[in-house]
């Protein structure tokens, strides 16, 4: 027995010295930190299955993460826009050389064809379904197959990026037999009920909704370069690339297939996936942790190894204060609690100085678009103190107190964040110490996601914590600031607004000229900053390593970070 | 015998039947539904994707595809003003404001009408008056005490709405309400029959005919799911399982010999101290220790072999999938040693001290044999109980070692399922760990009258 | 009691480790009363943002830090002071309460069997009807109540409703009920079964799975958390506690004891609890133990604990937004591992010591 159990430890010891496989070169290991839930190219839900998608799928536009640009993918240009009186026609023509994987064309009868299956009732769709509502119906050309007209109901300077954002299904795979020809897109925006009787469709919904849009790869074939290989669920999903992809063929560097696989593997923890990297177990690694940024700049053997980035990304964390409030509603109250937001500390203790600050919701970086002027509120406890007594605030042994449709009450402030965010909970314990200064008691509640919409839906709460991504080309912050979005469960959950704002908002939709749409913007930045309830703080930098041997990485502030089918090998 | 065994196993359905009906009742109370979020996406941000209602009619046609919008089920009792239908109002932050109003009002259907008259005058409002009158609706919606709707009714004339039918409609109904205020209706629970059409009632029957449905997150049939994960980290549990049991017996005979005092004097303390180490500094320790370049590179970091699919010699493959195997193992084992060990070295302590060791003993058999041949068969028995209880908690409960070396196992899986809110598959693998436990209590009981034929029978 | 003394008295004399672990406890506990006293230079969730991830023995901005700071720039050394308060805080009363209730379910269970209690129909009808009442008006209509934000006066009602019906219960119904024959009759009550199948239901959802479902939809907090696991630690004690009941139950003096007419209450406790101390008190120390380790573990997780909660697990956790930051995990991990530690030898000691004397 004895001899048994030793030999069995060493046993097992030899065999963890076997050789490995050799590793090719040219394939990418890329972590996720999430695995995508469902590959779906209609009914997706996280960043991690769009990164995926966009090498099994193309849609009509894309960004090209080299220049921050939208460029055209399957159109052949950007879409000619018309605007009528209550629509606004997007005219496009797919590329002639476009092809399926069966290497059949790809044309407009797919672009009507994935409207349908976006848009239609019984299918699973719902997750991508609200994003082409605005899509009114498609307009073939007959002369020419590949050319269409979009149209859309009203106007907006962000439709000319969605109406190229969805994913083009290829029809010839997914319905053969042709059950959603007599379909027509129109009738499928509203009163959905009689459609729900369609025998065709029903038949297509039952085909449709069997497939298994994750780990079956016969219907995850689009026209972009890559295939599914396979995929071992949780645990890693490899792509192949095409053999004779049409796009290789293109003179454009924003559609590429260069590596020669690509492999996605699902690491939750962050700590493994960081050994991981440095173990050489893969080549990509974006959010990475601040302080261990850090120790890897400053590690010889891992520099030798991996190229490290930190591009300026379009994320940033804001407060919000419920202006609805009476004790909020006047506006110095909110200002003086804006001068009491350290905001450098939390830079410091979050992001290890990963980040910029800012007094508005451009980037600072969009330096045609961010108004400089701007005060950007250093902490100031002096400030703060003058600008509530004020606001009517007295300072009494234990807090300020101001009398409230004839109550005393005192000046608190609730605090709620996601629950499991560090960085959220990390800057609003700096908050609650600087506002004990200056004799604010914070209380701080951390909160699960679903209860914490709950309660800024229901204008529940004092102030919270959140981030919001943006983008370089479009600015509509309507949705945001507009006050027909103020009510009950609308997006505007600070409160903020005016008819003055509205109109400004609205101009800013309106506005084509470039330098016009600066104007506006920046005066919407110096209302939002006067008024205080909306306070962003900073704008996050990515933390990206990525291993030497590729070169034409295109890092970029845009997620996913990085175009993983451009990496080339270096020689 | 195995009368006996269908016996048992035929009495322990029921309690089975029970634990999954109550996780399926209780896991609907947690908040949030599945899908929610990405449906009614919030990070409007820069720009919009729909409107508001294009994404409620979304998710109220995915509520319907998924069978979610039925009642949970055969019957429900609540506090009689609160009418079924709460959970089908759309907006949703209004269903607080409604319930709130029910509650203390007590009259549904009076509740409903002041309700709807708020709602109509809102959407009479012209864009300019909206703008005008937000505030005041948002306080609509929030005031409930009879002191507050008298005030904000009061308001009214002052707003100059133009269109007075809809503002008389909403005095009227206001009135109407505060007249008929029936406080006390709360204290009477109201029982409502549901009928066969509910959400318990299709799920079971499925379950009976072997379906165990789909999952939320996607789609995928939820025995799949179940089947890769168990698949996945079977492998890990019965190998840890082994290894602490036979480390666990060899060192509980070890430390249990006269000549090992010093012996003990060491190993239960160390013992001690790596059971206060929580597992994930244990998990984390050994990776810096043993998986880094920076100090010794011996196993990879994650995973269960990538290259495994890569094809090889059936020993090469082993090789691989040991040294992946490695870590994760050691992890569950060491976490499993101290608790197993002091427990067998108790139980052979407590046996060597009686009558028929010491008989041994005086027959002149040395300590290892005594052990060997005397006590080993009764220190058998608490260690098949110890037994049948670790194994289904390692099956679920290695949540921290799947998380840290990524393997996907049923832990995570459970955990994923919770957040993500997808039932079917957290009633699946509640349902499979409980159906576990119950086969291996039946197989403990098998053991024990093997084990002693005294206790035949003797237990049910 | 004076036993108790003697019996300590003399191990605290002949155990040199029983002396180091008992001492180590005592000191623990006497620093964690005397903690508002102390010159503590910081506050446990003051944040030193001028200093860090400082290391061990640097200055900070007031005093220095002996064991450095965390990454707000929290004093390390402070917060294993005020940790340690924490753990006790939390564990001993969670394992108090368990303990008890675990005693009272598995000493009854063994003690009155699947045959030893007899209850009236009429008596189980009433105390299953107690029971809906208790859930409708003590648990439905104050939680809703509580979720809705109405007035406390509606709660305050609800439970007046719920103690008139109770009175109304065992006051009207229970003797009408018994007059009736049918209901009368009594019948034996299952208890060991009952029992033994709860425990089960309660250990086939393992405890941090239990633990994490629950903890994702409510609020974190530090009461709800020591609910938890007061709710899923009594299950080991109650099933020793059954065990050791069936044990004694067969011994030969506590049936001379019964057959003298000693009462029930007496004898258990008498008889039964004294030698059952030994193995009861072990699974307390370990369950301490794995409480404290379960409560650092959650504050990896980041789930279920309030981030102002000062706590060792807090710290530790600390470790993985920088893994070279040794301090956050050496020293809190150290007085964890060594209060186990002093807790295990003294439940190792004590249950020697009893076993011997047996």
């Amino acid at each position: 027995m004895r001899k048994v159990s030793l030999l069995l430890p060493a046993f097992l010891f030899l065999l963890s010295f076997c050789s490995q496989p050799q590793q090719d070169l040219n394939e990418v290991k890329v972590r996720l930190a999430k695995e995508p839930e469902t590959l779906s190219p209609v009914n997706f839900a996280d960043a991690e299955a769009i990164q995926i998608l966009n090498l099994l799928f193309q849609s009509l536009l894309v960004v090209d993460l080299a220049e921050d640009k939208l460029k055209p993918a399957l159109a052949l240009s950007l879409p000619q826009i018309t605007r009528q009186d209550s629509v606004t026609l997007y005219a496009f023509e797919v590329r002639e050389d476009a092809r399926w994987t069966d290497g059949s064309p790809v044309t407009a009868d797919d672009v009507a064809f994935t409207l349908k299956v976006l848009k239609a009732p019984l299918l699973n769709n719902e997750r991508n379904k609200p994003q082409v509502e605005f899509i009114r119906d498609i307009r073939l050309d007959t002369t020419n197959p590949r050319k269409f007209v979009l149209i859309c109901s009203g106007y907006a300077p962000e439709m000319e990026l969605l109406t190229g954002d969805f994913f083009i299904l290829p029809s010839y795979l997914l319905d053969p037999e042709g059950l959603l020809e007599t379909i027509q897109v129109a009738s499928l925006n509203e009163g959905l009920s009689e459609l729900e009787n369609n025998q065709n469709l029903k038949a297509f919904a039952d085909k449709f909704n069997a497939i298994n849009f994750k780990t079956d790869n016969t219907y995850l074939r689009g026209s972009s370069g890559y295939l599914l290989e396979s995929y071992a669920p949780s645990q890693h999903l490899v792509l192949q690339r095409k053999q004779d992809w049409w796009g290789n063929k293109q003179e454009f560097s924003h559609l590429s297939a260069s590596p020669e696989r690509i492999s996605f593997h699902i690491i939750p923890d962050n700590t493994t996936a960081l050994l991981a990297l440095k173990n050489r177990q893969l080549d990509v690694l974006e959010n990475i942790p601040a302080a261990e940024f850090n120790q890897l700049k400053t590690d010889k053997e891992f520099t030798s190894d991996f190229a490290l980035y930190t591009p300026d990304a379009y994320e940033f964390t804001y407060i919000g204060l419920n202006s609805r409030l009476p004790k909020f509603a006047d506006r110095r109250t909110r200002q003086a609690i804006a001068y009491l937001l350290d905001v450098e500390s939390m830079i410091k203790v979050s992001q290890q100085n990963y980040a910029t600050p800012t007094a508005s919701v451009i980037p600072p970086t969009l330096k045609e678009f961010y108004n400089t002027s701007l005060d950007s509120r250093a902490y100031n406890l002096a400030q703060a103190e003058s600008l509530l007594k004020a606001a009517g605030w007295v300072r009494e042994q234990n807090g300020w107190y101001k009398s409230i449709n004839g109550e005393k009450t005192q000046l608190t402030i609730d605090v709620i964040y996601r629950a499991g965010n560090t960085n959220f909970e990390n800057a609003a314990l700096v908050f609650q110490q600087s506002a004990a200064k200056a004799g604010i008691p914070v209380t701080l509640q951390a909160m699960e996601t679903s209860l914490l919409s709950q309660k800024s839906k229901a204008h529940e709460f004092d102030m919270f914590f959140r981030s919001l991504t943006g983008n370089p080309f479009v600015f509509n912050f309507k949705a945001l600031f507009h006050t027909s979005f103020a009510d009950l469960g609308g997006l505007n959950y600070t409160g903020f607004g005016n008819q003055q704002s509205d109109k400004l908002l609205d101009a800013i939709n309106a506005a084509e000229a470039p330098a016009e749409k600066a104007r506006l913007l920046k005066e919407l930045q110096a209302m939002l900053h006067q008024e205080a309830t909306f306070i962003p703080l900073y704008y996050q930098k990515e933390r990206i390593a990525v291993h030497k041997r590729f070169s034409n990485t295109k890092i970029s502030g845009l997620s996913p970070n990085y175009d993983v089918s451009s990496f080339t090998l270096k020689n | 015998m195995l009368q006996y065994i269908l016996k048992r196993f035929l009495l322990s359905l029921p309690a089975l039947w029970l634990l999954v009906t109550l996780v399926f009742l209780l896991s609907r109370l947690l908040t949030g539904t599945p899908g929610a979020e990405q449906i009614l996406q919030e990070n409007g941000g820069y720009y919009s994707k729909g409107s508001a209602a294009g994404r409620e009619q979304a998710y109220k046609s995915y509520l319907e595809r998924t069978g979610q919008n039925l009642p949970l089920f055969y019957f429900s009792v609540k506090a009689s003003p609160e009418p079924d239908t709460l959970h089908l109002v759309y907006p949703e932050s209004h269903r607080a404001f409604l319930k709130k109003l029910y509650w203390q009002y007590g009259n549904a259907q009076l509740v409903n009408q002041y309700y709807a008259s708020i709602r109509s005058l809102e959407h009479a409002l012209s864009p300019t008056q909206e703008s005008e009158a937000r505030l005041y609706f948002d306080i609509l919606y929030r005031t409930t005490s009879p002191e507050s709707i008298n005030l904000a009714i009061a308001q009214l004339p002052q707003l100059n709405f133009g269109n007075t039918t809809h503002t008389n409609e909403l005095r009227a109904a206001a009135a109407l309400l505060l007249e008929n205020q029936q406080a006390f209706a709360y204290l009477v629970p109201f029982w409502r029959w549901h009928g066969s059409n509910n959400q318990y009632h299709i799920w079971f029957t499925n379950v009976l005919q072997g379906n165990l449905g789909v999952s939320l997150r996607d789609g995928r049939p939820v025995s799949t799911i179940l089947y890769g994960a168990v698949a996945n980290t079977w492998w890990h549990i019965l190998i840890s399982i082994v290894l602490a049991f036979a480390i666990s017996f060899k060192l509980g005979m070890l430390l249990v010999m006269p000549q090992s005092i010093k012996l003990r004097k060491v190993v239960l303390p160390t013992l001690f101290i790596i059971d206060s180490i929580p597992l994930f500094l244990l998990a984390l320790l050994l990776l810096v220790l043993l998986a880094t370049p920076s100090f010794l590179q011996l196993f990879p970091v994650y995973g269960m072999g990538y290259y495994i699919a890569a094809g090889g010699t059936w020993l090469q493959r082993l090789s691989i999938y040991a040294q992946y195997m490695a870590l994760p193992v050691v992890c569950l084992v060491l976490g499993n040693i101290p608790y197993l060990t002091s427990l067998i070295y108790r139980s052979f302590s407590e046996e060597s001290k009686k009558d028929y060791a010491r008989t041994a003993k005086a027959k002149g058999m040395s300590p290892r044999q005594v052990i060997r041949t005397q006590l080993l068969r009764n220190t058998l028995l608490p260690a098949i109980t110890v037994l049948s209880e670790t194994l289904p908690a390692l099956v679920a409960g290695a949540v921290i070692v799947e998380t840290i070396f990524a393997i996907p196992g049923m832990g995570r899986l459970m955990v994923e399922a919770v957040l993500a809110r997808d039932y079917p598959v957290i009633i699946a693998v509640v349902m499979l760990v409980a159906a576990f436990r119950a086969v291996s209590y039946l197989l403990a009981d098998v053991c024990y009258s093997l084990a002693d034929p005294r206790i035949k029978h003797a237990a049910s | 009691m004076i036993q108790l003394r003697k019996d300590l008295m003399q191990l605290w004399h002949q155990q040199l480790t029983f002396k180091i672990a008992a001492s180590y406890i005592g000191i623990l506990l006497l620093l964690i009363v005397a903690l508002p006293i102390l010159p503590v230079t910081y506050s446990p969730n003051e944040l030193d943002l001028q200093h860090t991830f400082a290391k061990p023995f640097t200055s900070g901005s007031g005093a220095p830090h002996w064991l450095g700071t965390d990454v707000l720039g929290r004093d390390v050394w402070v917060n294993i002071l005020y940790g340690a308060r924490s753990a006790f805080l939390i564990s001993f009363p969670v394992m108090l309460f368990s303990t008890g209730l675990g005693l009272v379910l598995g000493i009854s269970a063994g003690y009155f069997g699947n045959t030893g209690l007899k209850v009236s129909r009429a008596a189980i009808g009433v105390i299953l009807l107690a029971l809906l009442c208790i859930a409708y008006y003590g648990l439905y209509l104050p939680l809703s109540l509580v979720e809705t934000g109405l007035p406390l006066k509606y709660t305050w009602y609800s439970l007046l409703v719920l103690l008139v019906l109770l009175l109304l219960l065992y006051k009207v119904a229970l003797p009408l009920l018994k007059k009736w024959r049918f209901a009368a009759t009594r019948f034996n009550l299952p208890l060991d079964y009952l029992v033994l199948r709860l425990t089960e239901a309660f250990t086939s959802v393992p405890r941090l799975l239990l633990i994490l479902a629950l903890v994702s939809f409510l609020q974190p907090s530090v009461l709800l958390l020591s609910g938890i696991f007061a709710a899923t630690f009594w299950t080991s004690t109650a099933r020793l506690a059954r065990a050791e009941t069936l044990k004694i139950k067969q011994l030969p003096y506590f049936e001379a004891a019964h057959s003298l007419g000693a009462r029930r209450m007496r004898l258990l406790t008498k008889h039964a609890l004294p030698n059952m101390l030994g193995p009861i008190i072990v699974t307390f120390t370990f369950s301490i133990a794995g409480l404290l380790a379960l409560e650092s573990t959650l504050s990896f997780l980041g789930i279920g604990v309030p981030g102002t909660f000062v706590s060792w697990g807090r710290t530790i956790a600390g470790i993985r937004s920088n893994t070279a930051a040794w301090w956050l995990v050496v020293f809190p991990g150290a007085a964890l591992a060594t209060t186990v530690w002093a807790l295990q030898t003294i439940s190792y000691h004590l249950l020697n010591h009893f076993e011997s004397k047996r």
